[in-house]
């Protein structure tokens, strides 16, 4: 077998060498895909678990509270039994105002009290900060790690500019910390300032966002859990820092999930092109098949040998799609990261390394790819008889001839993918899984049929046109039926998949549209942090009153969101006032109505949920929402499910009166404005500005700013798919290329023969180009109804999987017609090349060929 | 050596075509036969069923000692390994391989070790005068050439049988015969079993038997003075 890969094989690579790297090209893009998504996703998991351990330091456990730890709750436990010692914590992402030295992590912590927590390490000469004092005293000191000093060409006493909430802030180096545990958090990117300067920075009030706890030698922990929930009661969460840094991930890793999709994708195209390739080699190959089969080969030997071959181009994708994936991958955790951040406040930095059990899956998923794609093939290799092999003239493996039993197996497993999604008996991944393939099944088994019928109706059309030309790319097409199933599979694949994703980012887009337009009524929003889930800033209350003073201004109404655990997961409750919210916006009910609403949540404390969260969680009108408030454990009546779209976690609204009551904490995320008639909306935000300058930070957006901003959040999370649509579209342009250059190579005798016959370059150049664009239409054709059922299942159950909202359906009829249009210019660019190889062919030498 | 036994083979297509119709045959080791017929007589087809390369409709095909109409695929690739060897009027060559290589093809198929590859190759191609001609591509030979590096393929394994399908078919007169002679030098020297179809009756006159088919039956089977000489 050595002889035959190292003779043989080797040297039909050397003598197509454009095909053979075309192929391999396949699989590097499905494992540089793939690779590049997991270290990605393994990097900002890896990264967040790092951060929140480093900075954990010794803490045990961590005590949290949804809207922040109360400063008193320190001294409350501070002498409970068992407990060594407490530090407060706040947590920020600030970026400076060199923006290339990467977001920091400001952690503000009580510097005197914290050594028992963490061990600094200061750097330099000093063994210790100069003076603790001085540090304290002055509210702009913070330290900064040697390693960001270093880049930020940062010393001691020297200042840096950093965007805090209100504007920008110049902080001064006053010690360097050496990079060795706690100073390795956030990749390094980080800065400690003083906990009570924090507070202030960031408009937390008198509260920290957690208590670290230490706990004294033989104090277990779940001792000190019991301490501590027994002293605070059910509002307060004590975790360990590992199980904090376990719900971070599993947050994040929920979005970047939706990402293997994409990349399986890109792998399952890349098997059709190795599947095309290799069909065309064994039909190339055929006479050498004949003559090792008479020389003795066994069937098995010829199919190991294919297999082989099938093997090596996996390795060596593999390896390449590894590398190219390690060079990506850097750039997907960037734009990871940042998503996660806009998105749920939750991100990590640091530099992508491919670790070694990604890089062995990947390698593996490229060799499964690569021998499913040359499976078939070899096995019809290793059947073709030697006598036909042998035979002289135009040969082509032949398809099963019972096309009946294929295309009613083909119905029946597309007929259980429908139905699988439409009554999934099971969920997630698994529901996810099992429709792919099935569905992925159903299409492979009957592309190929249908494909043959479509083409079938090419002919007259295309002899109509073109006599000439057209009836050499039927000829072409009919006559090579496994290259040309092989390639529309790959078209109609990587179609599909384009417009399904179309289908579901333009339906998640026209949903989220038109909730904007119903729900976001009012002309401004005051904003204090442009991070819509974990903001930067809390406006006081207070501050709605002098908002009503601004000239201009009608009504404001106060949003406050939070993010408690509900059956062990985050959700989102909100708060507003209701009754004039209900005034000027149109909610969509799904159970209940307004009358129910208004009066249930103004004025019998009840209140309403999300679509999703209703779904979710299998609750609905008549029933209760049990959560864990500050005041203790509240159930809380629903008067009505809404079609909303704040938070894919799920969302409860109440009245703003019920927060101020339970979670007693009247601060503000959004001010929602109204103007006064005939006031001139962008005037009441100037004035607003001018209120609140150099007092508060306040983004204050005009309503087409505010949901152009949350466009922006959305395209944002959908960002990575677009690249993925990119990648889908170029192996189906590489397919294209693949398959007319084969077909110009098996027709080399013929296209000869018609030269001599005085055909000229322009007319089979023209059947080339033909060729090229039936291909792409059968497969567009094909993947028009497949693609709509695969929008169908994104809309529906991975949407609900992923984000906890069914989206209406919606067919990408703008992507279909940008598809109508570059696929005919996309098609013909990719027949270029081989219709040039076909018209600068030799007549004499072409016709001489075997 | 080789015996045929109301062997029959049909094609099935849109009509059915009789290739053989009740071949009975025997051919004995060491004998040098030629079959003769006009296109269609079924000349290739029973050439292919003495090999192997393809299974009767119905009859026995006894090549030594075995019946293989009853082989299966696998049986039978291996019984070509061994016992039969090929010459083609296309010389079959692999375009990519030196001629050494070639010739090694089968013993490596075999997986006989490199050493007794190595020397049997040299002592074949010193066989057919193709010694200075191993490290040569089958592009960089003349038809005559290519034709003794298949010969020399053919009798690389040892095998007791050798067909040869038009073996001068594709050669001028006196590449022909040099073909010709080297032919009847193997069957001489080695005692190989010789059975060869061709359409050329100065080919055919080298042989000691000559088999005349038409319409798929044999039309005559004579015993030829002085073949072979």
């Amino acid at each position: 077998m050595k002889f035959l890969l190292r003779t043989l094989s080797l040297s039909y690579v050397r003598r197509h060498m454009a095909k053979t790297l075309l192929t391999l090209l396949g699989v590097v893009v499905g494992v540089a895909t793939f690779s590049a998504i997991r270290s990605a996703q393994g990097t900002l998991v890896q990264g967040i678990r790092s951060t929140v351990d480093r900075i954990a330091g010794k803490a045990q456990l961590q005590i949290t509270m949804v809207g922040g730890v109360p400063e008193e709750v320190q001294e409350r436990i501070r002498e409970l039994p068992g407990i060594r010692a407490t530090s407060p914590v706040i947590e920020q992402i600030v970026v400076p105002e060199k923006g290339e030295l990467g977001s920091l992590l400001v952690i503000g912590i009580d510097l005197l009290g914290d050594r028992e927590m963490r061990d600094y390490g200061f750097d330099g000469q000093d063994a210790d900060l100069d003076d603790p004092l001085l540090f304290l005293a002055q509210p702009d000191s913070a330290l900064f790690t040697r390693e960001f000093a270093d880049r930020a060409g940062l010393k001691i006493g020297e200042a840096i500019a950093v965007r805090a909430p209100k504007g920008v802030k110049r902080v001064t180096a006053r010690g360097l910390l050496s990079p060795k545990g706690f100073s390795e958090a956030f990749g390094g990117n980080l800065m400690v300032v003083d906990v009570y300067a924090a507070q202030e920075l960031f408009g937390r009030g008198r509260r920290f966002d957690r208590l670290d706890v230490r706990l004294d030698q033989g104090t277990s922990i779940a001792q000190g859990i019991a301490t501590l929930e027994q002293a605070l009661g059910p509002a307060y969460r004590v975790e360990t820092p590992s199980r904090r840094g376990e719900q971070m991930e599993r947050i994040v890793a929920n979005f970047v999930s939706g990402f293997n999709i994409s990349s399986g994708f890109a792998l399952s195209i890349g098997t059709f092109l190795i599947f095309n390739a290799f069909n065309v080699a064994v039909n190339r190959r055929r006479r050498d098949i004949g003559t090792l089969r008479a020389l003795g080969a066994t069937p098995r030997q010829v199919q190991f040998l294919f297999l082989a071959e099938g093997l090596l181009i996996g390795i060596a994708g593999g390896i390449v799609g590894c590398l190219t994936g390690t060079m990506l991958s850097q750039g997907f955790l960037r734009m990871m990261g940042q998503t996660t951040e806009t998105v749920y406040g939750v991100t990590s930095s640091g530099t992508v390394h491919l670790p070694p059990g990604i890089a062995l899956e990947s390698m593996a998923l490229g060799i499964l790819a690569s021998l499913v794609g040359a499976w078939g093939p070899a096995l019809t290799a290793s059947r073709i008889p030697p006598t036909e092999a042998l035979a002289k003239g135009a040969f082509q493996a032949r398809l099963p001839t019972r096309v009946a039993p294929r295309i009613a197996a083909g119905c029946v497993a597309l007929g259980c993918a429908i139905l699988l999604a439409m009554y999934p008996p099971l969920g997630g991944n698994q529901l996810i899984l099992s429709v792919l393939l099935l569905g992925g099944t159903g299409l492979v088994l009957l592309v190929g049929p249908l494909s043959r019928m479509l083409l079938q109706l090419f002919i007259p059309l295309a002899a109509r046109f073109a006599p000439v030309s057209g009836r050499l790319s039927s000829d072409a097409l009919l006559g090579s039926p496994r290259r040309t199933s092989g390639t529309v599979m790959a078209m109609a694949f990587s179609l599909t998949f384009v417009l399904g994703f179309g289908g579901y980012m333009g339906s998640t887009k026209a949903t989220m549209t038109r909730w904007m337009d119903d729900a976001l009524t009012c002309d401004l929003f005051v904003r204090a942090s442009a991070n819509f889930s974990r903001p930067d800033f809390l406006f006081p209350g207070a501050l709605r009153d002098e908002l009503l003073k601004v000239p201009g201004v009608r009504t404001v109404e106060s949003y406050r969101g939070v993010h408690p655990l509900f059956r062990g997961q985050p959700i989102l409750v909100g708060s507003i006032e209701v009754g004039p919210t209900m005034d000027r916006t149109k909610f969509e009910y799904l159970q209940g109505n307004p009358e129910a609403m208004r009066r249930g949540v103004t004025r019998e404390g009840m209140c309403t949920v999300s679509e999703n969260f209703s779904r979710k969680y299998n609750l609905g009108v008549g029933q209760q929402v049990e959560l864990v408030t500050p005041s203790g454990v509240v159930r809380i009546p629903i008067a009505a499910v809404l079609r909303d779209y704040s938070s894919d976690q799920g969302m409860v609204l109440i009245d703003r009166t019920l927060f101020l009551r339970l979670w007693k904490d009247d601060r503000i995320d959004i001010f929602d404005v109204s103007i006064t008639h005939g006031a001139d909306a962008g005037q009441v935000r100037n004035a607003i500005r001018a209120q609140l300058a150099g007092k508060y930070p306040a983004l204050v957006s005009t309503r087409k700013e505010f949901t152009a901003e949350i466009n922006k959040a959305i395209d944002a999370f959908y960002a990575l798919t677009r690249v993925t649509v990119f990648l889908a579209l170029l192996v189906a342009f590489l397919g294209i290329v693949t398959s007319l250059l084969i077909s110009v190579a098996e027709r080399t005798r013929e296209i000869g023969i018609l030269k001599a016959l005085g055909a000229l370059r322009s007319q089979i150049g023209r059947s080339i180009v033909l060729e090229a664009l039936a291909l792409a239409l059968t497969g567009l054709i094909l993947a028009i109804p497949a693609g709509n059922l695969f929008a169908a299942f994104m809309e529906g159950a991975i949407a609900e999987f992923f984000t906890g909202w069914r989206m209406p359906h919606h067919y990408p009829w703008e992507i279909l017609g940008q598809l109508l249009i570059a696929l005919p210019l996309v098609s013909a660019f990719a027949a270029w090349i081989p219709a040039r190889q076909a018209g600068r062919m030799k007549i004499t030498e072409a016709i001489e060929y075997e | 050596m080789l015996k045929l036994h109301d062997v029959i083979k049909t094609y099935d297509g849109k009509s059915q075509v009789t290739a053989l119709a009740g071949i009975n045959l025997t051919i004995g080791a060491g004998e040098m036969v030629a079959i003769m017929g006009p296109s269609g007589s079924g000349k290739s087809t029973l050439l292919n069923l003495m090999g192997g390369l393809d299974v009767p409709t119905s009859g026995q095909v006894m090549v030594a000692g075995e019946d293989l109409a009853r082989e299966s695929e696998k049986g039978r690739s291996l019984f070509r390994r061994s016992k039969v060897s090929y010459i083609f009027q296309a010389y079959h060559l692999m375009p990519t391989l030196k001629v050494s290589q070639n010739v090694a093809l089968p013993l490596h198929l075999a997986g006989v070790p490199a050493g007794e590859i190595n020397r049997k190759v040299a002592q074949v191609l010193k066989e057919v005068g193709l010694e200075a001609r191993s490290g040569h591509l089958p592009d960089e030979l003349s038809g005559g050439e290519r034709q003794r590096v298949a010969i020399a393929r053919a009798l690389v394994t040892g095998a007791p049988l050798l067909l040869a399908d038009e073996p001068t078919g594709n050669l001028d007169t006196a590449r022909g015969e040099e073909i010709l002679n080297l032919l009847r030098t193997i069957h001489r020297e080695r005692g190989t079993t010789i059975v060869m179809v061709t359409h050329d009756h100065h080919a055919a006159s080298a042989c000691d038997r000559l088999i005349k088919l038409r319409d798929g039956k044999v039309e005559g089977d004579s015993v030829q003075a002085g073949g072979g000489k």
